[in-house]
């Protein structure tokens, strides 16, 4: 199977979810299941080559220009990880369909899981880091969602933006250590950067990436001091804690400092951030796991601990200590996933994680016991578990270092025991209890088959770790070292006496004894003085949060006045300076004389906009004034020989002044004054500048020759896009990308419309609106019968007229953005005469829908290029005669004008439409009938309908 | 033939100019908005009628034939104007008079620009403010 496949599996996969659950629970999980199921198998079978040394790669040509390629390749680290990932990500999917409660939307979950699932085989399968780094931000982003699941909770929301905030700020800085390091080779690909290792150490900016890498690696694997937001993470559920915090996301860091272990290791610098975190977080983790009383929580913090573990052996940077951290890599995910699962168990079935709660639970939840007993201990680092392995080794490397490491790392491992047997000893074992808040007993098998799965494995990697996990760890190491040339090294329980030894007994007898004397500690602990990293990240935030508010209410505090006296302000200085900046030579073309037309024009927009500025607190005439400068620009357009340009202008202008004035009903007629004469001066001084500037600008263009491209469409707009009409070509096929985002963001601004209307009527403004007065004493005979008719007269010639425009835009003025304007307004008109009411119960088509046809037909016409082996949106055209007809031209631009036709139908009657719902809302009547007065009532008096 | 059509061409557009001439002038002239929304009637019907006339006998005589886009020019004409009339009508009504002030309709009726559209048949004409 394609790697690429592989790792797009879970998030096509991810669709499903959604769906199935509709068809039950089990459906669902199953089919979440099998999308992993699948993609492990396409893994499982690179397997053997890859175990055999090989290098599996996929190439994808993506964005050449950018270095952006959607490569993949997969060696030893990778199949490690991408096994982890997708193994226990088929564990905990099973998992959590026990776990999850009715009341939780599992389609939901399995849907952001799988996505999580995706973004994570994506990290570890990408050859180039610019689409690991697209796949690192998804992986934040994706847990965010799975760690705020449960939103009603507030810890879940406020752990779930500790952990966007810390790990997006480390996404951010690992993009511009990547981008660094990309540049000091001249590559983003991984494989050709592994190979540069000199390069690298000996680039001036090789400390910063590094820092900005580690940076990147030390928030997502909770490494100190940036280890605080893990245990917050914890009020997700369970499933996700065992899968994102023990597996699979805290270890992207682990990974992305194993992948870069060949080019960034072997310095001082690598040695005293990397080996120096790790055994702070080592150690500081072990003491806070041991007083934690949350089981989640004394697993969270053991996690910061296990990852400090390994990435102090990650940079200690020795051959060997690698390879340790390789096997620690898996057989922390084994056991800590395994106790994961059991603090869910114990919590889904006692009700509470609370240590000082439970107690006694052996005889209640045998099975239980045994699979947190295996599994603690094996994380305590007792023999035969695989616990013990890697810890020893790992012993004896920090041991190798010196005598300081040593000690720090012995306590470390005193505390890891002491932890490891308090979730033991305090939740299993002491008599039994009869205040548990509920009765706790053993789960079904479908909830602690996959712990005992984990548990198995931590057994056999324990008794059998060569025939297990040798091989594996083999190839891993070496990816890892970037050579095939591995150190010493021995998968065995037993190394005879040595340092190592004595330093493991020492740490389980002095755990021990500590637990032992668990409440003196206790209590010392207690009584400390401890600076609280909740409270000083929140601190952070609100810091940052109070700044920004005050840079941007100076900028933008609301007022339109006030950002646009900024931006103009800006825009004119800028301007300014660069005008003084350079040199300057008047314009040699030839100006043209004047003649009458164009004067009458412009004096007639001058003093509109004269006018406009005198009565501006009426907003009515105002309006009216505005209104006029739009019409004699688009007389200007047909003066100056673009008629499309013109009937685009114009029919915009009607459909802006008519929604302008229904608008305008629900507000007051009059601006109230609220500036002072000082601000009135300066704003006048800017707009004055800004105005004389943009005039200078335009002068300076327009006496100067310069070359534009618009030969090249008036020579290709025929032979190429098959109309004579260049405007509409270059709409449709030239610049068809262009139109397609415009016609969808023209179809998101009609949608945000209808979400912030939506919004407005159910908060006050809807109670505001009950008690809406109108400001005029309102007209009977709102529909006169004049008006009536002549719009159903117009009606059908308005539409003729409307499919006109479309079919004729190819070659002359026209086309399916102005026909679509004709048309609405045509359709305007029929509600503006007989109501909205009357008009609607004659709509058959709803607007949304009608906006996403468009932009579908839009998008499926530039698809069908694809089948042709053209790029998105080509368009083709050609010439067909039915014997009847004249010769005719078909386009398949003109399917792509349909889209474009049918969303701006649907986004102007969707405006509409939700101008009317406020009207509704008011407690003013509508009509029922299509017009006031009807003559052919008996009774000529007003016939009105109320509500 | 082409110097009678010249006649006829020349007589249609002098007198549409008289009377667009005339439509302007009562707009300036006349000091009452309803008095005043006589004249442009003038302007739009004979005025922009006669050029509309003038221009079909142009293209019939001199040029390519009979054309129909003044037909449908003098079509829209007929169709807005009396709309646009009647709802600057109403609208002067509706904000500058009383109901009181002006002579009753015949029959039992009122103006139903003075019903008030929420009551419908409550029988007195609104007068709460002009």
């Amino acid at each position: 199977m394609s790697l690429a496949l592989i790792a797009a599996l879970p998030f096509l996969g991810a669709l499903l979810p959604g769906i199935m659950i509709r068809a039950g629970r089990n459906t669902c999980a199953l089919a979440t299941g099998s999308v992993t199921a699948l993609a492990l198998i396409g893994l499982l079978l690179h397997a053997p080559a890859v175990l055999q040394g090989e290098v599996i790669q996929t190439q994808i040509t993506w964005m050449p220009l950018l270095g952006l390629n959607a490569n993949f390749f997969l060696d030893g680290l990778g199949l490690l990880f991408a096994g982890l990932i997708l193994g226990i990500g088929l564990l905990i999917i099973t998992y959590a369909r026990f776990y999850l409660a009715k009341s939780d939307p599992m389609g939901q979950f399995y849907t952001y899981l799988l996505l999580f699932q995706g973004a994570m085989v994506g990290i570890v399968l990408s050859d180039n880091i610019l689409l690991l780094l697209i796949f690192w931000e998804l992986t934040s982003l994706s847990s965010f969602l799975l760690i705020g699941y449960w939103r009603h909770l507030p810890e879940g929301r406020q752990g779930a933006r500790m952990a966007l905030a810390v790990t997006g700020m480390g996404g951010l800085a690992l993009i511009g250590g990547m981008l660094i390091l990309g540049h000091i080779v001249g590559s983003y690909e991984l494989t050709v950067i592994l190979e540069n290792r000199e390069l690298i150490q000996q680039s001036d900016l090789y400390a910063p990436a590094l820092l900005l890498i580690l940076l990147g690696a030390f928030t997502k694997s909770a490494q100190f001091p940036f280890h605080f937001w893990l245990p917050h993470a914890m009020a997700a559920p369970t499933p996700v804690s065992a899968y994102l915090h023990s597996a699979t996301m805290v270890k992207a860091g682990l990974f992305l400092m194993a992948r870069l272990w060949p080019v960034l290791s072997g310095t001082d610098l690598w040695f005293w951030l990397v080996a120096g975190a790790g055994l702070i977080t080592m150690v500081m983790g072990a003491v806070i796991a041991l007083f934690k009383d949350d089981l989640k929580g004394l697993l969270a913090f053991s996690t910061v601990s296990h990852l400090g573990l390994i990435t102090m052996l990650l940079g200690i940077g020795t051959d060997v200590a690698a390879v340790v951290a390789v096997f620690h890599i898996i057989n922390h995910a084994t056991f800590k996933a395994a106790l994961f699962m059991t603090a869910g168990i114990i919590d889904h079935e006692a009700h509470t994680r609370d240590i000082k709660r439970l107690g006694g639970l052996r005889t209640l939840m045998p099975v239980t016991f045994v699979l947190a007993t295996v599994a603690s201990l094996s994380m305590a680092g007792i023999p035969p578990l695989n616990g013990f392995l890697s810890k020893e080794m790992m012993l004896e490397q920090a041991a190798d270092v010196g005598f300081f490491f040593g000690l720090m790392v012995t306590i470390g491992a005193m505390f890891s025991v002491a932890y490891s047997l308090r979730y033991i000893v305090h939740v299993f074992l002491g008599p039994k209890r009869d205040d548990y808040p509920a009765k706790p007993h053993d789960p079904g098998f479908g909830m602690w088959v996959s712990p005992a799965l984990l548990v198995v494995l931590v057994v056999l990697i324990g008794l059998f770790p060569n025939t297990i996990v040798g091989p594996l760890v083999a190839t891993t190491g070496g990816a890892v070292i970037g050579s095939t040339d591995l150190p010493y090294y021995s998968l065995a329980l037993w190394h005879g006496f040595n340092i190592a030894l004595l330093m493991s007994v020492a740490a389980v007898a002095l755990g021990y004894l500590v637990l032992r004397f668990h409440p003196l500690f206790e209590e010392l602990w207690n009584d400390a003085r401890r600076p609280e990293a909740k409270e000083i990240f929140d601190a952070l935030i609100d810091l940052c949060a109070r700044g920004a508010d005050r840079v941007t209410n100076l900028l933008h505090d609301g007022a339109m006045t006030r950002y646009l006296a900024i931006f103009t302000a800006s825009a004119v200085l800028f301007g300014f300076a660069a005008f003084m900046g350079g040199t300057h030579g008047s314009g040699t073309r030839e100006t043209l004389p004047m003649s009458v037309v164009p004067i009458i024009g412009w004096l007639l927009i001058i003093t509109a906009t004269i006018v406009t500025l005198m009565v501006h607190r009426n907003r009515l005439l105002s309006l009216v004034m505005v209104a006029v400068i739009g019409l004699i620009i688009s007389i200007g357009f047909a003066y100056l020989s673009a008629p499309d340009l013109a009937l685009t202008q114009l029919s915009v202008e009607v459909v802006t002044v008519i929604l302008l004035l229904l608008a305008l009903h629900y507000l007051p007629k009059e601006t109230p004054v609220e500036s002072t004469p000082g601000r009135r001066i300066r704003d006048g001084a800017i707009a004055g500048f800004a105005g004389l500037g943009v005039t200078g600008l335009l002068y300076a263009i327009m006496t100067r020759d310069h070359d534009t491209i618009s030969w090249f469409h008036l020579e290709q707009s025929y032979p190429g896009g098959g109309g004579t009409n260049v405007v509409n070509v270059i709409l449709v096929d030239f610049r068809g990308f262009d139109t397609f985002g415009e016609i969808i963001v023209l179809g998101v601004a009609a949608l945000g419309i209808y979400a912030i209307i939506d919004a407005a009527l159910r908060g006050p403004a809807s109670r505001r609106l009950a008690n809406f007065k109108p400001d005029f004493r309102r007209a009977g005979d709102r529909h006169p019968m004049m008006m009536v008719v002549a719009t159903r007269v117009i009606l059908p010639v308005a539409l003729t007229v409307g499919v006109f425009i479309f079919l004729r835009g190819h070659n002359e003025p026209g086309g399916g953005f102005i026909a679509g304007l004709v048309v609405s307004i045509a359709l305007l008109m029929q509600y503006m005469a007989s109501g909205f009411t009357w008009a609607q119960k004659r709509q058959r088509f709803d607007y949304h829908a009608i906006i996403a046809a468009g932009i579908i037909i839009a998008a499926l016409t530039g698809v069908g290029s694809w089948f042709y082996d053209a790029p998105f949106l080509s368009s083709a055209f050609d010439y067909y005669t039915i014997p009847p007809l004249s010769e005719f031209e078909l386009a398949s631009a003109i399917a792509f004008d349909v889209g474009v036709f049918l969303t701006v139908v649907g986004s102007v009657m969707l405006a509409l439409a939700e101008l009317s719902r406020i009207g509704r809302h008011t407690s003013v009547s509508v009509n029922k009938d299509a017009m006031d007065i009807d003559p052919r009532a008996d009774t000529p008096a007003a016939k009105v309908e109320g509500h | 033939m082409s110097i009678i059509g010249e006649i006829i061409i020349s007589v249609l557009l002098v007198g549409a100019g008289f009377f667009g001439l005339v439509g302007s002038f009562g707009l300036l002239k006349l000091d009452q908005p309803m008095t005043r929304l006589h004249a442009p009637t003038k302007a739009t019907t004979l005025g922009v009628g006669g050029v509309l006339i003038a221009s079909m006998l142009f293209f019939l005589f001199f040029a390519e034939g009979i054309t129909f886009h003044e037909l449908m020019i003098t079509l829209f004409l007929f169709v807005t104007a009396p709309v646009v009339a009647h709802f600057i009508a109403k609208a002067h009504l509706h904000r500058n008079w009383k109901p009181e002030d002006l002579p009753s309709p015949e029959g039992s009726t009122r103006w139903s620009t003075y019903c008030e559209p929420d009551q419908p048949g409550s029988g007195k004409p609104d007068s709460t403010e002009p």
